[in-house]
């Protein structure tokens, strides 16, 4: 029974993968083991430390979905302003939408089927 | 053994359509003895489709004629054609009928819990089961007017489902936009199989993909069936009711409403390769599926990191995946008048793009139930209202990590498994479209951590202190979900070679298909 999965070019082999991830673990764990021993869990030394200012309760310092990849949908505004436009929750536009495309694939395969 | 392997197609239908009708009688009283025939019927399903599967790779295509004095006996006695209603069940068939299996009894089970505080349970589970039958009608129909019966039960009890939530008024917007669009591509399935009926004087997808000359009518008729198809699939641009319906159904039936696209792209694939494929413009179609694949997987994508709402967050990128499969079989579908290049690459990337519908299959559902499980303990879908929820949804938390490293193709789960076979193999056709598809890969790995921060990590939030974890039945039904998806990780080569090579060779070799009725190689 083979593992191996032919893709053309290469092949793939997840048994191998799960060794390596499973060696990667135990070396991970070792470096662990070999870290602090006076640490203990839910003492000062586990407290939040903001340059010794007060630290905001844990809704005010979670950061929310929409602050998260600002830089990149400010990049792209013009992209998503455009591609929001066909979006308009009418379900009048969908079935336009659904007819034009029908017409378009059905000229096309027309037009194929005269060529051909 | 045998004789129930032989009685397994229609007894794979009757049976969730007996028990839906059931359903009412014995839920009036009792609660649990409803529940546990819901779960025993589709436990029983799964087993015959199972056996039905495994039958079909070993011994080749089966048929089933209703009221014949055999199921076999597809033309009866002084007859040319068949009159009868025939179930025909091909490797494809079979392969699609087993992730159906499996979604629909997880989402049973999850459902136990997922719906408990809601009225009207029992009409939920009559129209679970109702699409239950529906969507094995679809996949095992060798009659287009059937598909089109199928295809109107499966959507119409998909429709009351996502409306189910009365109480919400976004459900009853979405079920209605979910029921119109698909009254039209139901539709539009009936106009198309008219046009055909007219010219060929026959229904079976046998006899007319033996008759069918591709005039100008089939021209028409094939647009027809196709854009329907895609439309249910949720392809760009045709998407825009997908998120509003699929993300204010209970999360159990959305996960069932994914693989009913898939039931849509099943119908879409048989209409292309058996009933057109040996008239069809093979490369103007595969033209178009791969154009529309490529939209889909981008738009999809780019919709999806834009979002704050949990379902419609999952809804898009739902439409994003199925993107992949498009590509897939659209490249095989491409070069399929070419035998060399099938060969070389074509026969792989339809393998790729079924394999992907499988994988689709387990984490999508998996991803729908944990934004069921967020909404189930916070009763907002809303990302930005949520925050530190892993302290209280440990397995949630893990299963969710499950379902976002395979969708992202990370490996080794098996979303990475699908995702080499269709880049490698499109590769070779257009290395454009594999970069096209590593961008999507990307930016699904980027969208799913973004939710993933948002909803489970940091410090527990005061307001969901005091709530109670994910109920039982809940998290069983994503564990089902993921053990599928760690066995398709550590077996993706057998997975490939038993059951997605004999179902694209399926595909590819209609003769068989049209042999099994007709009893002649065409």
């Amino acid at each position: 029974m083979t593992h191996i999965l032919e893709s053309g070019y290469a092949f793939w082999n997840p048994i191998v993968w799960i060794i390596v991830f499973i060696v990667v673990l135990i070396v991970v764990y070792f470096f662990r083991r070999r870290g602090q021993k006076e640490y203990k869990k839910d003492t000062d030394q586990t407290r939040i430390f903001l340059c010794g200012g007060e630290v905001p309760e844990a809704g005010e310092r979670h950061i929310r979905v929409g602050n998260i990849y600002w830089g990149f949908f400010e990049t792209l505004k013009e992209y998503y302003k455009q591609i929001l436009r066909p979006h308009t929750g009418i379900i009048n536009d969908y079935v336009l939408w659904f007819v034009a495309i029908t017409a378009v694939s059905a000229l096309v395969l027309l037009i194929a089927g005269l060529a051909k | 053994m045998a004789a129930l392997i032989t009685q397994a197609p229609i007894l794979i239908i009757a049976i969730p359509l007996v028990a839906a009708f059931l359903t009412p009688l014995i839920g009036m009283a009792s609660k649990k003895a409803r529940n546990a025939l819901v779960i025993v019927s589709l436990v029983f399903v799964a087993f015959l489709v199972f056996a039905l599967a495994r039958d079909v790779v070993i011994n080749g295509i089966h048929v089933y004629t209703l009221g014949a004095t055999s199921p076999g006996q597809t033309i009866p006695t002084g007859f040319m054609v068949p009159v009868r209603i025939i179930l025909e069940i091909d490797a494809m068939s079979a392969f699609f009928s087993i992730i159906w299996s499996i979604v629909s009894l997880a989402a049973a089970i999850y459902s136990l819990s997922h719906i408990a505080n809601e009225t009207g349970q029992t009409r939920f589970y009559t129209l679970l089961l109702l699409m239950v039958t529906g969507g094995f009608g679809m996949m095992f129909t060798g009659d287009l007017f059937n598909l089109f019966v199928f295809l109107e039960i499966a959507s119409i009890s998909g429709g009351a489902l996502i409306a189910f939530r009365t109480r919400f008024g976004d459900t009853q917007e979405g079920g209605f936009k979910y029921i119109v669009v698909s009254a039209i591509a139901g539709l539009m399935v009936l106009f198309a199989t008219g046009i055909l009926y007219g010219q060929y004087n026959s229904l079976n997808i046998a006899i007319l993909a033996q008759a069918i000359q591709y005039t100008t009518l089939d021209q028409i008729a094939l647009a027809l069936l196709l854009i329907a198809f895609a439309m249910k699939t949720g392809m760009v641009p045709l998407h825009l009711w997908f998120p509003d319906a699929y993300s204010v159904a209970p999360a159990s039936i959305t996960g069932m409403l994914v693989i009913t696209s898939h039931a849509c792209m099943y119908a879409a694939f048989r209409v292309c390769f058996t009933l057109y494929g040996a008239v069809i413009d093979a490369p103007v179609v595969g033209w178009i599926l791969i154009a529309f694949g490529l939209l889909t997987m981008f738009i999809g994508v780019t919709m999806a990191v834009f979002q704050k709402d949990v379902m419609r967050f999952m809804s898009y990128h739902a439409i994003s995946q199925l993107g992949y499969m498009w590509l897939g079989v659209g490249v095989g579908l491409a070069v399929l008048g070419n035998p060399g290049l099938l060969a070389t690459y074509g026969r792989d990337a339809m393998s790729g793009g079924i394999f992907h519908i499988l994988n689709h299959a387990m984490y999508k559902p998996l991803l729908f139930f944990t934004g069921g499980a967020l909404f189930h303990l916070t009763g907002t879908r809303d990302l930005a209202k949520m925050g530190g929820l892993a302290h209280k949804m440990k397995w949630t938390t893990i299963l969710y990590i499950i379902g976002t490293l395979s969708i992202s193709g990370i490996p080794p789960l098996n979303g990475f498994s699908s995702k080499i076979l269709i880049y490698e193999s499109v590769y070779q056709f257009n290395p454009i479209f594999t970069v096209i598809g590593i961008i999507v890969s990307i930016l699904t790995l980027a969208s799913f951590t973004k939710a993933f921060h948002s909803a489970f990590m940091g410090a527990e939030l005061p307001e969901y202190k005091g709530v109670k974890g994910v109920p039982r039945s809940m998290i069983v039904g994503m564990v089902i979900l993921a053990a599928g998806i760690i066995f398709i990780t550590l077996f993706p080569a057998q997975i490939v070679n038993w059951i997605l090579h004999p179902a694209a060779d399926a595909l590819i070799d209609r003769g068989a298909y049209i042999n099994a009725v007709t009893g002649v190689i065409p």
